[in-house]
This record gives structure tokens, C-alpha cells and sequence, in this order.
């Protein structure tokens, strides 16, 4: 019954999401909706090793960046589509996730988070100076994309609008959501949790630590690498800092821990609060509704300041949402949630 | 051969002012357990505030680390007491979290006060130098800064071994619960031992400032630079610690020359995986179970 309700919610949504560019022609919420598949996956896609098996990895930026980068290296010097591309993307990441995880999986708790962050920083100075292949600090622009054809139909004309890119985001968001679904509901999922639950109890009960930890950071890297590709063809450019900063490893694990790690949901529901969030701050809505409300005016010395400067400190908000979900919910949106629907349950009985 | 003299004898020197930022990671590590991720974002604290004092004040860089140290120690030990305080219980991905985000939190008020803009202070022996030989010398102010590290250096290492509340320190970072069974007061020493690492690495960052410039964004690198020094010194060990900064900073300087200065970060980083791969007890670390 209760199954039956998700499939039927799920639908419902899935099949409004289908229809929304018919309805809503606006390209503003356009990207917005596409920065919010694209969050999901990314969430889901580290939620799979992060937040499953328990290794919290600071270094996805290395899978995203790889991603980006050979996608566009493909398209810009070979003219392969990223149709192809997205797919050397993920040969790449998966061997590099092989190189990695024989590296950082030796190491565990803070040594492991060390190690994911140093090898994410190598790829990161590697893509800078490696000015050849990758055109260093100046990065890659992408300048026009071929349409997608199917015999001598335009399935995808991309140089027009964005609604290839919003089913293309939302193809990849349905696909990590499924993946993880199939992960969680299999061998390898319960494997995973119980090397997360306790390592050495896993161990000693017969389970192949390594191999399944190194299973479960190829599925993730393929996928992280997947919306690296997908990232980097819908901006058009690639540089080091805003594939493989520090930063972008942060925000890939921020949107599972604030929705949930270890959760369906999760990655999810952190997406819908986040990507919503920075956008406002960035596009300024936030000190345009201050400025309607009355709150501040726009001339004042407060209203010129927030307007000068609240666009850029979408980070600091991050930071404080960070401390606070750690500090008063640890375990997130959906484990705030949960608490509270045991509390009327418990109430209700 | 003086090209190696003069890169070798700087590299050790910013080294020097690089192990203050690691014995206080390693200080706060050793205590608590926790490793700090905004240990470069307080480094870049200090840094600001000693661009402040110079540029507004006229304090010479140098005197302004009375002021800086104090000021930095103080605003440690409200962080540990306001927040760490409480997460010391919870599990260590929640710690690291924690930390990262009051990295970010540090980074980017700074960013909406002083913007992304590079700030520099400018002294009138910025580029000073000091013959050593004939055709060999060495940096003025970092000379200077080393000998600032060295003495705070010595203060650390006697209040941690001869004072009563140094040795409470230990204690604590030996065994938390045998160390409250002993009458310690143990959250005291955490909120000291976080305001001390904090001034430590605000000091170094005050120090630094000198020769080198700042932005909001800098405490990053030196976060990963100051994992590296303690993790390569063998965590939890002050003097290990040392000896991880002076080996960075040689490594830095030297690959600067001989490879280029481009991939240098990524030699320091390397030298990292190798030690934790190889001897992640560190260096001079004793093994632990």
C-alpha cells in the first residue's frame, strides 16, 4: 500500500517535471530547475560512497573536474560530440578512482579525508600547469556545440535553448536516484553499509573490505564524472578552479549531508534547499525582497552594501548552514524529518 | 652551488614560520582529536589583522604579533568553548564538517570586509638582505620572522614540559579520561589548547606577512600545508612538527628552483601521499593502535 502511495507520488512529480519547459517558458527558472538536477546528482552520486559506505571522500572535485575536462578536450580538439565524450569521461574517472582507491583506502577516518583531499588537489595544480593538454589557468571554452541527429532529424538542437539541457539534467538526476536505489537494495549496498556501520566487524564476518569499497568509489566516480561532463558542456568552459577547487568538493558533499547521507531522499531534498538558495543570494533576490518589505532602502548605506556584496556570500551562507545542520540536526533534513514523524507516532500511540 | 645554498637556507626559514602553523594543528589535534580544517583560515586571521595594525595604525608587522597573538588566543578559545566544544562527543566526520564549515565562514566575512583583492603591507626592509659569504644571502625579514618562530618555539616547548598547566596539557592529550580522574579540568585545556593553536597560527600568519601578500581565500592552501607538516611530523608531536615545516619549506623552495614553481605544491603533496601511505605514524610519530 504504502509502496504503491511512493510510486504513485513519484509519478505525479516525475510527470510534472516532464511538462514544466512547456509550462513555464521563463529561462530564469529554466536553469534553476537544470542547477537543481544537477545538484541531485552530484549529491546522489557521493551519497553512494559517502554516505552507504561511509567515506567521506573531500576530493569528488577530482571526478567532476575529470569529467568536465575530457569532455571538452574531446569536443574542442577532436570535434567528438559530448554525447561521446561523456562517456571517455567516465572510462578516465573509473581508472582514476581504481589509482585513487588504492592510494586513500589504506587509510581511514581523518587520514582517508586527508588523502582524498590531496589527491584532488594534485589533479587541480596538474590541470594548471599541464598548459598543453588543458590550456592551464585560462581553461577551455567550448564554442559551439554539434546538434544531437538521429538519421537526418535535430533531436537536440543545443544552440537555441536550454530545454535539451533540462531533460538531459533531469535524465541524470532519474539515473543517479535509480543507481542508488539498485545500490541500497542490493548485496553490495548492505555490504557497504555494514563496512560503514563498523569496519572491522565487516570484516572479520568474511566481507572483502577493499573490493567493495573500491566498487562502490567506481560506481560513484563514473557518475560524478557524468555531471562533471554535463556541468562543463551546459557552462561551455572549464577552468581549474571551478571544476576541481576545493570548494566544489565541499559543495558536492554539502547537499547530501544537509538533505541526509545514507538517505534516497536525501541528496534530494538538500538540492531543492541549496540550489533555490545560492541563487537567490547570487541573483541579489534576497536584498530585493529586504528592499520591498521596507526593511532596508535601497539608497541607504546598508541597502548598498548588501546589494554590492550579498552576491558573493552565498559561501559564507553555505558556511553557516553547515555549523548550524551540525550542531542541531547532524543527521539532516531527512533525519530531522524522520525524528519528528516518530515523535507523532510515538504521541498518536 | 649558491643558487642551492641560498634556496635551501630560505626554504628553511619559511619552514620555520610554516612549523608554527603545524604545532598548532598538531597542538589542537593532540588535546581534542579533532583536525582542524580552519587552521589556515585563522593563519589568514592574523594575516588581515596584521594588515590592519600596519596599514591603519603604522605597526611594524613584527610588533604587531603582541597584539595579534593575544587577540587570536582569545578568539580561539570562544570558538572552542561556543562550538567544538559541544561536538567533542560526536563522531570525527562531524568534527571535520564542523571545522570546514567555520573555515568558510572565516574566509568569506573577511571576503564581504576587505574583498577578493590582494593586501600587502609594505615595510622599509621588505627586501632587505643579510650577507652570509661572498656571493650567498639571506632574506632580511624572514631571517627575522625565523628568529621570532624559534623563540616562540622554545617558549611553547618549556610551558608544555615545566609548568604545571603545560603539563595538565599533556595529560590530557595522553589520556582525556585519566587525565579528568586526576582532578584536571579537561574542557579548560581544550579551550586553551584551541586558543593556543589558534595564536600560533595567526602569529605565522603575522609573520609571513612581511615577505608574502594575502587574500581571503589563502587559508586553503595553508590548511592542506599545515596537515602535511603534522602528518609528515607524526600527529600529536610538537617537535615533529617542527621538523615537518622545515622539511616542507625545503622541499617548496627547492622544487620552486630545480623543477618549477608551478609544480611545487604538487611535489609537497606528493612527499604527502608517500608518508601516509609508507609511515603514517610520521616521521617521528610512535605507531598507535
Amino acid at each position: 500500500m504504502r509502496a504503491a502511495l511512493k510510486l504513485t507520488l513519484f509519478l505525479i512529480v516525475l510527470g510534472g517535471l516532464v511538462a514544466f519547459p512547456r509550462m513555464v517558458q521563463s529561462p530564469y527558472f529554466l536553469q534553476l530547475m537544470i542547477l537543481v538536477f544537477l545538484a541531485v546528482a552530484q549529491g546522489q552520486s557521493w551519497n553512494i560512497l559517502g554516505g552507504y559506505a561511509g567515506q567521506h571522500s573531500v576530493g569528488h572535485a577530482a571526478y567532476f573536474g575529470v569529467g568536465a575536462y575530457v569532455t571538452l578536450i574531446l569536443l574542442q580538439s577532436r570535434q567528438i560530440p559530448p554525447w561521446w565524450g561523456i562517456w571517455a569521461g567516465v572510462v578516465v574517472a573509473v581508472i582514476v578512482a581504481l589509482i585513487i582507491g588504492a592510494i586513500c583506502f589504506r587509510l581511514r577516518g581523518p587520514y582517508f579525508v586527508l588523502a582524498s583531499i590531496a589527491v584532488a588537489e594534485i589533479m587541480r595544480l596538474s590541470a594548471t600547469n599541464l598548459k598543453g593538454l588543458t590550456n592551464g589557468a585560462e581553461g577551455i571554452l567550448a564554442t559551439d556545440i554539434p546538434s544531437l541527429r538521429w538519421g537526418e532529424r535535430v533531436v537536440a538542437d543545443f544552440s537555441i535553448s536550454k530545454v535539451p539541457f533540462y531533460y538531459i539534467g533531469l535524465g541524470l538526476a532519474l539515473l543517479t536516484l535509480g543507481v542508488a536505489w539498485g545500490v541500497a537494495h542490493s548485496k553490495l549496498g548492505y555490504y557497504l553499509q555494514a563496512i560503514r556501520e563498523d569496519q572491522d566487524a565487516a570484516h572479520s564476518l568474511g566481507i572483502p573490505i577493499a573490493r567493495y569499497k573500491n566498487y562502490g568509489l567506481m560506481i560513484s566516480a563514473a557518475l560524478t564524472s557524468m555531471t562533471g561532463s554535463f556541468f562543463g558542456v551546459f557552462v561551455g568552459f572549464v577552468d581549474p578552479p571551478t571544476v576541481l577547487g576545493l570548494d566544489v568538493s565541499v559543495q558536492i558533499m554539502l547537499i547530501c549531508i544537509i538533505g541526509g547521507m545514507g538517505t534516497l531522499y536525501g541528496p534530494v531534498l538538500g538540492a531543492v534547499v541549496l540550489v533555490p538558495l545560492a541563487e537567490a543570494l547570487r541573483s541579489n533576490a534576497v536584498t530585493d525582497l529586504l528592499v520591498k518589505v521596507g526593511a532596508v532602502s535601497p539608497e541607504s548605506k546598508v541597502g548598498l552594501f548588501l546589494k554590492e556584496n550579498l552576491s558573493h556570500a552565498h559561501v559564507l551562507i553555505y558556511g553557516i548552514l553547515v555549523v548550524l545542520v551540525i550542531l542541531f540536526m547532524p543527521e539532516g533534513i531527512v533525519g530531522a524529518l524522520r525524528k519528528l514523524t516518530a515523535r507523532r507516532r510515538r504521541e498518536v500511540a | 652551488m649558491s643558487i642551492f645554498l641560498y634556496s635551501l637556507i630560505s626554504g628553511i626559514l619559511t619552514g620555520g614560520v610554516y612549523a608554527l602553523i603545524g604545532i598548532g594543528l598538531t597542538l589542537i589535534f593532540g588535546v581534542m582529536r579533532i583536525i582542524n580544517f580552519a587552521h589556515g583560515d585563522l593563519m589568514m586571521l592574523g594575516m588581515y589583522g596584521t594588515y590592519l595594525l600596519s596599514t591603519f595604525l603604522g605597526v611594524d608587522p613584527f610588533v604587531s604579533v603582541l597584539l595579534v597573538f593575544p587577540a587570536m588566543f582569545l578568539f580561539g578559545g570562544l570558538l572552542q568553548k561556543a562550538l567544538i566544544n559541544r561536538m567533542l562527543t560526536s563522531v570525527a566526520q562531524n568534527q571535520i564538517l564542523l571545522t570546514i564549515g567555520l573555515g568558510l565562514i572565516l574566509s568569506n566575512t573577511v571576503m564581504l570586509i576587505f574583498t577578493s583583492d590582494y593586501k600587502t603591507v609594505t615595510t622599509s626592509y621588505a627586501s632587505s638582505t643579510l650577507k652570509l659569504s661572498e656571493n650567498v644571502s639571506v632574506s632580511a625579514p624572514l631571517l627575522v620572522a625565523f628568529s621570532i618562530t624559534a623563540a616562540i618555539t622554545a617558549g611553547l616547548y618549556w610551558f608544555l614540559q615545566k609548568t604545571d598547566t603545560g603539563q595538565a596539557i599533556r595529560a590530557t592529550a595522553q589520556d582525556r579520561d585519566a587525565a579528568r580522574l586526576m582532578g584536571i579540568n579537561v574542557s579548560r585545556m581544550s579551550i586553551l589548547a584551541f586558543g593556543l593553536g589558534s595564536a600560533l597560527a595567526g602569529t605565522a600568519g603575522a609573520l609571513l606577512m612581511p615577505t608574502t601578500y594575502t587574500f581571503p581565500q589563502i587559508g586553503s592552501v595553508f590548511t592542506l600545508k599545515a596537515f602535511v607538516i603534522t602528518v609528515l611530523g607524526g600527529m600529536g608531536s610538537v617537535v615533529g612538527a617542527t621538523l615537518g615545516g622545515i622539511l616542507i619549506g625545503i622541499a617548496e623552495s627547492l622544487s620552486a628552483v630545480y623543477i618549477s614553481s608551478g609544480w611545487k605544491d604538487v611535489a609537497v603533496f606528493v612527499l604527502f601521499l608517500l608518508v601516509l601511505l609508507f609511515k603514517p605514524s610520521g616521521l617521528l610519530g610512535k605507531s598507535r593502535t
